[in-house]
């Protein structure tokens, strides 16, 4: 009985879920992709930022091979960790993070820059397993979840290298370009970190970060036992919220976004919605941190298993037909965004700066040649 | 026939005939001299030989079964290590020890069966895999300068044993330059010092047990409490037969071994040694076995120098009371005893049989005794100070006390001892050869008359590490090995620097093998219904597959060389002030702003339109009047050639110069 019982709420949710299914179409996958980008011990909180989160969206029903977790350096075995294979984000210790069953996909000094922008475009090495790749596809909502040390318009990756906002924009792009995902929720918790998806200009992202350019994020507590802070203050209260959620909740990010007090965060959270093609007030907060498994039925069954050579060539031969098709168009639309651009690049301020100082360096040799040549 | 028969008959058939897959589990217990004790948990799972493709699996992991076929893995080890083992204190010649004792970070060897010219590819493809099933950074194993080819550490016993003498085996040559010894093996070894092991590397190791931690004796593996263990060895062990008629199967073994500290209640007799209970160690009692495993067993293990206390009073007649003697007395009655040769004992507990089992031992007296710590104590080092060069070091030193259950096969006396050193030095580290020396007991001596094998294949700049192998023998008189070599560290390039390069780079274990010291135990039961000697024997007679409820057993009385790892040193390299290129980009930029401003200031004015402008607002000032001759335009391009080319010249300078 007991299980039927928990099933019951889950049972509710997809029933309540599928007459908006029809009304706009729903996403069929949840990934998380949730990054802590510091090394070094005092750097604990971040860790425990993003394994709160990882904590949570399990909770909720990711389950782990769509999560990629990746954490820059070791703290639950770390020496200096005074409770081994334990991490807490809370002083209280009622709940240890690191649990019997946690699957960290990029550690150590795999969490690069590098790394990090081959998941979100899933320009891989053909050799990397499944388990480390970001499988989604067009009709998955991807949360993506960032924490560390960051500045104006960048975020540290181990105290070593960084990633720049426009970079971040252009991967986030050609996940766009590539299909990989439907909508985005991207949360930053870092120092000035609203920069850091200022340049973001790919539709279906939600940015959430945890303060405004100028402004630091701070910690919330320290732990006198582990003997540093333990948890970042918008990670805190978006956790407290996160934590009535239940897989069935109607929690709606609008109300996820009002619980950011200035006064506890010590910042302004601020939130990016341009972008997004929804109301925030539509938007189930399990949409990015829950998981749904829409199975889709097809009417007949898959035709690669008959074996039937004739069909599998006729298949072929249409692709090949469609193919050419195809190219033509993208590449008559190349070329009218070429032409576009092209009218945009002679009126832009910066082009007309280069040109100037361009001239003037010419100018300056020349005359410097001639002066030259003069004496 | 009548039924009950035929019953019986087909139960003895499929008890001794039918091959299935097969899955047991051990555990063994032993306290250490220092009070410690150690936990060894030994998983066995058996694979028949499939003669097909995509067979479903009972009991024995796909995910391993898949790496074996995709991979063509014959053999291969891998295992995950946090702590050191401390030879001197927990001993190194005997089996459980071999086992335990692993280097610190990760190590991987394996033996695949694909073309030579496919080896190395497939080793990273491995690597990779293996990163995606134990969430390690295993794949940084797949660059050329992290794994070496082994030319003798890990050759199959022939190589070693041939004509008596180890290293006389005919047509090899002493000196093995460029070409290689024999027809190259498909092995290859990699480790990484620096890798971090967690629970995360834990559970994925566990999901491959088909009663995960769920029942039997994983659900003692408190993440907590292995964690905080002062030695931590999680390894993996694949074996597999011919690819191409495949007639052994597959066996998978996995072995966690922990160290656990001493319990910190002091309730014993001697501050040494404390009392403890499995609940007490683990924090849980051990409640059943896994329903899938056809052994589940527990064993407390006394060393021969302890088991020697027990039997010092007793006469040979008189039965030892295991439960409760002069030494220690046992928390419940073990069901069977077993006593090696050598002396050590071995006391068997079914899981199953216990409902409930809290073993423990509680010590009545103080005793003391030594592990057996092997004819050498090891150790490597890094002489010299400096960023700039030093030496390397291995010692060895004649140990006191038991050596440990060393055979030498086919060796009446012995009088010599061979030793066997494998050492990946990367490719940073810019070893000199020539400098290596070999001091015995204080004194140099010459270098070809203790060695009797070595390769030594120099490093390529980030292509490949420095790969030496020395095979030593010395007399068994000798108290003191030394071996030297002097190295200039390199450079490395700015982003070939590891975030945390102040930290220093981590040199992989010396791997030191005894070829002719073979550590192995040989059991007999010392139970009254059991007689003969350990029924590995009969198992061997009906079944041509071993079941893995006597692989440990086997394990333990199998004849491997010794095998010691030294410790990782740790190397400071001169490393660079990483803000630098900042600083220069600055630097040459505030240069840049400066040429360029004062040029385009010299070209753009007029001095004489100004002069000229002032002149009608007011009278000519004292400036002005200086400036008159400027007025000329000869004089003024003059200025401004002379301006240019000063500017440009101390550019070039700084540039040339930084």
């Amino acid at each position: 009985m007991a299980p039927l019982l928990l099933l019951l709420p889950l049972l509710l949710l997809i029933s309540s879920i599928a007459p908006s299914a029809m009304a706009a179409p729903a996403h069929t996958s949840n990934w998380a992709v949730l990054v802590c980008t510091s090394r070094y011990w005092f750097n604990y909180r971040h860790m425990a930022n993003t394994l709160s989160i990882y904590h949570t969206v399990k909770r909720l029903g990711i389950p782990d091979d769509h999560i990629l977790l990746m954490l820059a350096d070791d703290m639950a075995c770390n020496a200096r960790n005074s409770r081994p294979a334990q991490v807490f984000n809370n002083e209280d210790h009622k709940l240890n993070l690191y649990g019997e069953n946690v699957e960290v996909d990029y550690r150590g000094y795999e969490v690069t820059v590098d790394n990090f922008l081959r998941v979100l475009t899933g320009r891989h090495d053909p050799a990397v397993p499944r388990s480390k790749r970001l499988l989604s596809d067009e009709s998955s909502n991807v949360l993506l979840y960032m924490t560390g040390h960051g500045g104006d318009q960048f975020i540290k990756f181990q105290d070593a290298e960084e990633i720049q906002s426009h970079d971040l924009a252009d991967a986030i792009q050609q996940m766009h370009q590539k299909g990989r995902y439907r909508e985005i929720l991207f949360m930053v918790d870092t120092c000035q970190a609203s920069t850091l998806y200022s340049q973001v200009y790919s539709p279906g992202v939600l940015a959430a970060s945890s303060s405004k350019k100028g402004e630091n994020s701070y910690s919330h507590h320290l732990d006198m036992d582990v003997g540093v802070s333990v948890i970042d203050r918008f990670t805190y209260y978006t956790l407290q919220f996160l934590e009535g959620v239940r897989t069935d909740s109607a929690a709606t990010l609008e109300s996820l976004f009002r619980v950011y007090d200035p006064r506890l965060l010590m910042s302004n959270a601020s939130f990016r919605d341009d972008l997004f093609r929804r109301k925030l007030d539509e938007v189930r907060v399990t949409e990015f941190f829950g998981s749904v498994m829409d199975v889709k039925h097809t009417p007949s069954g898959y035709s690669g298993f008959t074996g039937d050579p004739t069909r599998r060539s006729d298949r072929r031969r249409s692709e090949g037909e469609a193919k050419p098709r195809r190219e033509e168009r993208e590449a008559t639309a190349a070329a009218a965004a070429a032409a576009s651009e092209l009218e945009v690049g002679a009126g832009d301020e910066g082009d007309w700066v280069l040109g100037v100082s361009c001239l003037l360096i010419g100018v300056t040799t020349v005359l410097w040649h001639k002066a030259l040549r003069t004496d | 026939m009548d039924l009950p028969f035929a019953l019986a008959f087909v139960l003895l058939l499929t008890s001794c005939y039918a091959i299935d897959e097969d899955f047991s589990e051990e555990l063994l217990l032993r306290p250490l001299p220092d009070g410690n004790v150690l936990a060894h948990f030994h998983f066995a799972s058996t694979l028949p030989p499939v003669d097909h493709y995509g067979v479903h699996h009972r009991l024995f992991p796909k995910a391993i079964f898949q790496l074996v076929r995709k991979f063509r893995i014959k053999e291969m080890e891998l295992s995950f290590t946090q702590g050191r083992w401390n030879y001197q204190r927990w001993g190194v010649g005997d089996p459980i020890a071999q086992l335990a004792a692993k280097p610190v970070g990760v190590e991987l060897t394996a033996s695949l069966d694909v073309p030579e010219a496919e080896v190395d590819s497939t080793w990273g493809n491995l690597t990779h895999a293996l990163s995606g099933l134990f969430c390690a950074s295993i794949n940084f194993l797949e660059s050329p300068t992290t794994f070496l080819e082994p030319w003798f550490s890990w050759r199959p016993e022939a190589n070693w044993t041939g004509g008596g003498g180890a290293f006389d085996a005919p047509g090899v040559k002493r000196v093995v330059k460029g070409k290689k010894w024999s027809k190259s093996s498909r092995t290859r070894y990699g480790a990484l010092p620096r890798e971090a092991v967690c629970t995360e590397n834990l559970t994925p190791w566990l999901k491959l047990l088909p009663c995960r931690d769920k029942a039997g004796l994983t659900t003692l593996l408190d993440r907590p409490t292995i964690y905080s263990g002062m030695y931590h060895s999680q390894r993996l062990i694949i074996t597999s037969g011919d690819f191409d008629r495949d007639e052994e199967g597959t066996t998978l073994e996995q072995t966690l071994t922990v160290v656990l500290r001493k319990p910190a209640v002091s309730e014993g007799l001697s501050s040494k040694l404390q009392d403890w209970t499995l609940s007490g160690l683990f924090g849980s009692k051990l409640e059943g076995k896994c329903p899938l495993a056809t052994t589940s067993s527990v064993y407390l293990e006394l060393e021969e120098s302890l088991a020697k206390h027990l039997a010092g009073d007793l006469s040979k007649e008189t039965r030892i009371n295991f439960v409760d003697n002069r030494v220690f007395s046992l928390s419940s009655a073990p069901s069977r005893v077993l006593a090696s040769l050598s002396g050590s004992l071995l006391l068997e507990y079914e899981a199953g049989t216990h409902s409930e089992l809290d073993l423990g031992v509680t010590w009545r007296a103080p005793v003391d005794w030594s592990p057996a710590r092997g004819r050498f104590y090891t150790s490597r080092y890094l002489a010299g100070s400096g960023n700039a060069r030093g030496s390397i070091v291995i010692s060895f030193r004649a140990n006191d006390g038991p050596s440990g259950d060393c055979y030498s096969p086919g060796i009446e006396a012995v009088e010599y001892v061979d030793i066997m050193i494998l050492q990946m030095i990367p490719w940073y580290v810019r070893l000199y050869g020539h400098t290596l020396q070999v001091s015995l007991d204080g004194r140099n001596v010459e270098f070809w008359s203790v060695v009797r094998l070595m390769r030594f294949t120099p490093a390529e700049d980030r292509k490949a590490p420095a790969a030496v192998e020395i095979a030593l023998r010395v007399s068994i008189a000798t108290q003191a090995v030394t071996l030297t070599i002097q190295y200039d560290k390199g450079f490395l390039h700015i982003d070939e620097h590891p975030p945390d390069a102040n930290r220093g780079f981590d040199l992989p274990s010396a791997v030191i093998t005894f070829p002719r010291c073979r550590v192995f135990k040989q059991f007999q039961s010392d139970d009254v219904g059991h007689s003969h000697i350990l029924a590995v024997v009969q198992v061997v007679d009906c079944f041509v597959f071993p079941s893995p409820s006597f692989v440990f057993a086997l394990l333990l009385q199998s004849q491997r060389p010794m095998q010691i790892y030294s410790e990782v040193s740790l190397m400071q390299l001169a490393t660079p002030d990483f803000s630098m290129p900042y600083n220069v980009i600055t630097l040459t930029c505030t240069v840049l702003a400066l040429y360029f401003g004062s040029l385009l200031n010299a070209l753009r004015r007029r001095i004489g339109e100004e002069e000229r402008e002032s002149k009608e607002g007011k009278k000519a000032g004292l400036l002005s009047q200086k400036l008159k001759w400027l007025r000329n335009e000869k004089h003024m391009r003059v200025i401004k050639v002379i301006l240019v080319v000063i500017i440009g010249v101390a550019v070039n300078h700084y540039l040339s110069s930084s």
